[in-house]
């Protein structure tokens, strides 16, 4: 996603800006959403780390898997027990 | 759904990534703006899918990342178009196919008609059809404003009428006219006279001075009720008489039947013939005849009907029947059948508006035929009412 389009979402949410900050999103622990995503540094099913602009998203749990992933974002599936952002 | 449906549309291929570094592979396709899903790390390896148009590209990509790709399964329609591209016979079958579905679509399939009450369906159909509504019409030539117009115009039966067409199949919903009531004049002055002659058994004036007592006999034409009546003033004063008028009527009537009659018999010899209605199109399958000139005919048509939906096919069957006239001699008893179911029919059409009270039956045998002499004594109502004054 563009910083364009991240900027007109946050407008529409009534978020706080956040210059080039990713935008995360929760389904339970079952499934995430990040938009923002500069690639992908580790991928196992115990464990996935997602570098974004100034630090890097480390998710772990269960049976995790990539749904779909493009050039600025992925969806995550499978039983997150946690999550870590790496600054 | 419609993204799996894009991608079936598309084409794509699964596959496997062997190597060190497979996240390096999937940064690298990421970075060329290459869309990946599925993709699951299993066993040391990752599955992956990808559009078939952009594997074609990948392999570049695998050797700078140093994985290497195995492909597990191509889908989609491209691969199953692939398949198939030597059959041209399954390509000319799918697209005589659609051709037909889409040609058959711009005719009329079926009518429906509903509301009505009075006309008749074969009438409504046979209007219909001469306005250009019929099983087998070219759909887009049918102008259904202009046709329920047009028939409201013609057949003044027809108060309103909507011709809906959805598909093939057209939906007629009319409502009949209602015809205006007959408005009885209540003030006009009149008389209420006997329309036969009898025997009056009660008579119930509603309005008006009767000139007769139950129990007497009256002519025809004869004032029961009168619509002149006497005031306190000395005067006449003129009234719309109005009376019910029992009497007790005589009918008297003969039935005669020669001694031989000509009748028609079956001969036994029964053909059959089909007919196939194709939009509308009569084709006859088979061609029987009989040997005899006069034919009885009963005719049962089929169609199909799978899920509710008429299909414009038709298999009509008429079964002839051989008829033969022959002279039958009748002896007294069916002699006396026939005139007896006569007489019955007599009483049902010409006496319905009576009660009949007594039957009295003569039978006579002669040699030019037989004769039945029925005479009826009925109770009915013999008011009319007339009124007053010079034409």
């Amino acid at each position: 996603m563009s910083k364009n389009n991240q900027q007109k979402k946050r407008r529409l949410y009534e978020l706080p800006p956040m210059n080039n900050q990713p935008c995360i999103e929760f389904s339970g622990n079952r499934e995430v959403v990040i938009e923002g995503s500069r690639g992908v540094l580790e991928y196992s099913t115990d464990c996935i780390r997602v570098n974004t602009d100034g630090m890097v998203i480390s998710l772990s749990g269960r049976g995790l898997n990539l749904r779909c992933i493009s050039d600025s974002s992925l969806i995550i599936v499978g039983f997150i027990t946690n999550v870590e952002f790496i600054i | 759904m419609l993204l799996n449906l894009l991608r079936y549309l598309r084409g794509y291929v699964c596959f496997t990534v062997r190597g060190r570094y497979p996240e390096r592979f999937i940064n690298i396709a990421l970075h060329n703006r290459l869309r990946l899903w599925s993709v699951e790390r299993r066993d040391g390896e990752m599955t992956a899918c990808m559009y078939m148009r952009d594997y074609r590209d990948i392999r570049r990509y695998a050797r700078k990342s140093g994985v290497c790709l195995r492909v597990r399964d191509r889908k989609g329609l491209p691969m199953l178009l692939r398949r198939y591209s030597d059959r041209t016979g399954l390509i000319f079958g799918a697209a005589a196919f659609v051709i037909t579905v889409f040609v058959m679509s711009l005719f009329i399939w079926s009518i429906d008609i509903t509301g009505l009450d009075t006309i008749s369906e074969s009438e409504m159909r046979s209007l219909l059809r001469e306005n250009g509504v019929s099983v087998g019409a070219f759909r887009p030539m049918i102008d259904d404003t202009g046709v329920s117009r047009s028939i409201m115009l013609s057949d003044r039966r027809v108060g309103w009428m909507a011709v809906n067409i959805t598909g093939s199949y057209v939906s007629v919903e009319i409502k009949e006219e209602s015809p205006s009531p007959k408005v009885e004049s209540i003030v006009e002055p009149c008389n209420v006279k006997a329309r036969r002659d009898g025997r009056i058994i009660r008579i119930d004036a509603e309005q008006g001075r009767t000139t007769l007592k139950e129990g007497s006999g009256v002519v025809t034409g004869q004032v029961v009720v009168s619509g002149v009546m006497d005031d306190q003033l000395g005067g006449v004063r003129l009234v719309h008489a109005k009376a019910v008028v029992l009497a007790e009527t005589d009918y008297h009537t003969s039935f005669t039947i020669p001694k031989t009659v000509m009748t028609y018999h079956p001969t036994g010899e029964v053909k059959q013939r089909l007919t196939a209605d194709v939009f509308g199109l009569k084709l006859p399958l088979t061609v029987g005849s009989v040997s005899t000139v006069d034919v009885l005919t009963d005719e049962t048509a089929a169609s199909p009907a799978p899920l509710d939906v008429t299909l414009p096919l038709s298999l009509f069957r008429r079964n002839l029947y051989a008829i033969e006239l022959r002279e039958v001699s009748l002896d007294d008893n069916s002699a006396k059948e026939l005139l007896f179911k006569e007489a019955r029919l007599y009483e049902v059409f010409t006496l319905s508006d009576c009660t009949v009270t007594k039957r009295d039956y003569h039978f006579t045998a002669s040699d030019d035929g037989y004769t039945l002499s029925a005479d009826y004594t009925c109770t009915e109502d013999i008011a009319v009412q007339e009124k007053i004054g010079t034409e």
